[in-house]
């Protein structure tokens, strides 16, 4: 009894160690924002326009991907096929990648030397210091999140009840949007969140692509490289509470879909 | 009717081989195993969840081997019930319909039916996550016949039910086979079989080992495992010989059984079946009976009286009324009678 007391202290100082390095360096920085200096960059239309710029795109690079990464995280949750684990390891190299490496892989890509690049002029537009760029660099680094999160979520369905539903005689699609994916939908939602918000911290990998227009990181670090930290924190605190406030929200809206989907099938009739 | 023609199909290290079988239609068909006997990996197959390497399967002379599992009107319900756990109980059991694309009202018509029908109608709006075991198995049962399956299977129906709810579940199930309906239905118990089943398979290793009508089956086990499963328990080894021009069976304790009316085959295991033994405390006047005078060694309860076990050089278990025991005043360590006809002996294959 005794040594697992003294166990269970040990254990506790540890988790409070590490819980006190995350919180130290973000509980210093709200504190040494002065109210005055925070309120002047929450008026600044710049830093406005970065906050923005970074969460719309990264939503929307979240949004487009998920159309193809929800149905392969299926595929790998549920099928087997040859080199499988290959495919698993391609899926977590963007985790792995120094991002300034994966922003200078994808730009040869997306230059308009590159394969998309001249999709993208044919199109009439440049994918290199243009928000779509941007969204592209952000779903590079942050897709490993997602499909893994909704693989596992998919993995987690029984089996059983896709093949209830089948026997039932639904067709294969029916099947993937009544079963597989309301059942899985907690674990695709987490993964969405974590996409997004992976997407929206995203630094080295965007700024090799587009230093302009600035999304709130590279804003951050060229005030920092520009006027030093006091000039770079308050913008950082701004973008912190915002991108905050929005997973919050984007939780929030998550559950209360869920528990409206239960009540809408008893409902609908 | 439902023809399975030399089906094999390896899972692993557990191999189904050479299963050929026939369900009539309008059959209940109970198929008896232990678990890891392969009866569900059979009723996988015929629904189409999972397909043979070899053989063919055919419902109605069509050949339905490969046939996808939507389109086989083979309806299964699992032990678990794989109730939708995301949906309403109504939700559960409009879902084939909603597949078939039923229109609003014929949906609510139809799902309110079926819901009477398996007396689920006042938890149509229920979410499943809060049903008993019970309802869980009537919503999976509407869900199933509300598609009109020409081929119900169940899996352990009852096996997750207390006693009155089998009773209710079993009474249904008879009802419904009286409608019309085929039914095949795999347990692992003896009773679910015998109380339901008009004809009955047992699935032991992946084989059909023994087929037919109960009474076919029980009162003629073709062996020991079979045997077991009826619950006998007196069983023999014996060596067989000619003795006056009648034959005998001789244990290793000695114990001569007299085989009047059987003409044994190279077979030399003999079964009794506990009813048929007669406890008596005189020797009995018939000379034509087996009669041995044992002692009685345990009186246990048992489920209609009392289960008395007697050794008379080997071990003889008998059933007997507890009105019974008074009158003959049994107890353990009293010398006694058992004796049963020749014709209650069964020969069979020993290995």
């Amino acid at each position: 009894m005794r040594r697992n007391s003294i166990f269970t202290w040990i254990v506790m100082i540890l988790s409070s160690l590490v819980l006190l390095f995350i919180i130290a360096p973000l509980a210093g920085m709200f504190i040494h924002t002065g109210a005055t200096q925070f309120i002047e960059t929450v008026k600044d239309k710049e830093v406005h326009q970065s906050v923005w710029l970074t969460l719309w795109v990264s939503f929307t690079a979240t949004f487009i991907f998920s159309v193809g990464a929800i149905p392969f995280a299926w595929l790998l949750a549920r099928k087997k096929f040859p080199a499988k684990n290959f495919v698993q390891g391609i899926i977590d190299l963007p985790i792995v990648l120094p991002h300034t490496a994966a922003g200078i892989a994808l730009l040869g890509f997306i230059s308009r030397d590159g394969f998309l690049g001249k999709l993208a002029s044919f199109a009439g537009f440049d994918l290199v210091n243009h928000p779509s760029g941007i969204a592209l660099a952000m779903a590079f680094v942050s897709l490993p999140f997602l499909i893994n999160a909704a693989r596992d979520g998919f993995a987690a369905v029984p089996e059983r009840l896709e093949k209830a539903a089948l026997n039932l005689g639904a067709g294969y699609t029916k099947v993937f949007f009544t079963i597989s994916l309301p059942l899985a939908w907690r674990s695709i939602t987490t993964g969405f969140v974590m996409m997004f918000a992976r997407g929206m911290s995203e630094f080295g990998a965007v700024v090799i692509i587009a230093y302009h227009p600035m999304i709130a990181p590279v804003l951050i670090y060229e005030r920092f490289s520009s006027y030093g930290l006091n000039y770079a924190r308050p913008a950082s605190v701004f973008f912190i509470l915002v991108a905050l406030l929005f997973l919050i929200a984007l939780r929030l809206l998550s559950f209360k879909r869920k528990v409206k989907y239960i009540n809408n099938d008893a409902e609908t009739y | 009717m439902l023809r399975l023609i030399n089906i094999n199909r390896r899972l692993g290290d557990f191999v189904l081989s050479d299963i050929n079988l026939e369900v009539s239609d309008g059959q209940y068909y109970v198929l008896l195993g232990r678990s890891g006997s392969g009866k569900t990996q059979l009723l996988e197959l015929i629904a189409g969840l999972e397909h043979p390497d070899t053989g063919k399967i055919f419902l109605d002379d069509i050949e339905i081997t490969r046939q996808r599992i939507q389109d086989r009107k083979v309806g299964i319900v699992f032990q678990d019930f794989a109730v939708f756990p995301h949906m309403t109980v109504f939700g559960n059991i409009a879902y084939p319909l909603r597949a078939r694309k039923e229109n609003k009202k014929s949906i609510a018509d139809k799902v309110e039916k079926a819901a009477t029908a398996m007396n689920i109608r006042h938890i149509l709006e229920r979410s499943t996550e809060k049903l008993s075991g019970g309802e869980l198995q009537r919503v999976a049962l509407a869900r199933t016949l509300i598609t009109s399956p020409r081929l119900l299977l169940l899996d352990e129906p009852l096996s997750s039910l207390d006693t009155s709810l089998k009773d209710d579940l079993k009474r249904l199930l008879r009802n419904l086979n009286k409608e019309g309906q085929t039914i095949i239905h795999v347990t692992h118990d003896y009773g679910d079989a015998i109380s339901l089943a008009k004809r009955v398979g047992v699935i032991h290793n992946g084989k059909i080992i023994q087929e037919g009508s109960v009474n076919e089956v029980f009162n003629n086990p073709s062996n020991r495992f079979v045997a077991r499963y009826a619950g006998i328990r007196n069983f023999f080894k014996v060596d067989i010989s000619r003795e006056d021009g009648l034959f005998v069976g001789v244990t290793e304790h000695k114990v001569i059984f007299k085989l009047n009316g059987i003409t044994p085959t190279r077979n030399n295991l003999l079964l009794i079946k506990s009813d048929s033994i007669i406890i008596s405390n005189e020797m009995p006047a018939d000379i034509e009976l087996n009669a041995f005078k044992g002692k009685v060694t345990e009186i246990t309860p048992s489920e209609f009286g009392m289960e008395v076990i007697i050794d008379a050089g080997d071990l003889f278990y008998t059933n007997i009324l507890t009105s019974e025991m008074g009158k003959l005043r049994l107890i353990e360590g009293k010398e006694v009678w058992v004796s049963f006809p020749s014709k209650a002996i069964v020969v069979i294959n020993g290995n």
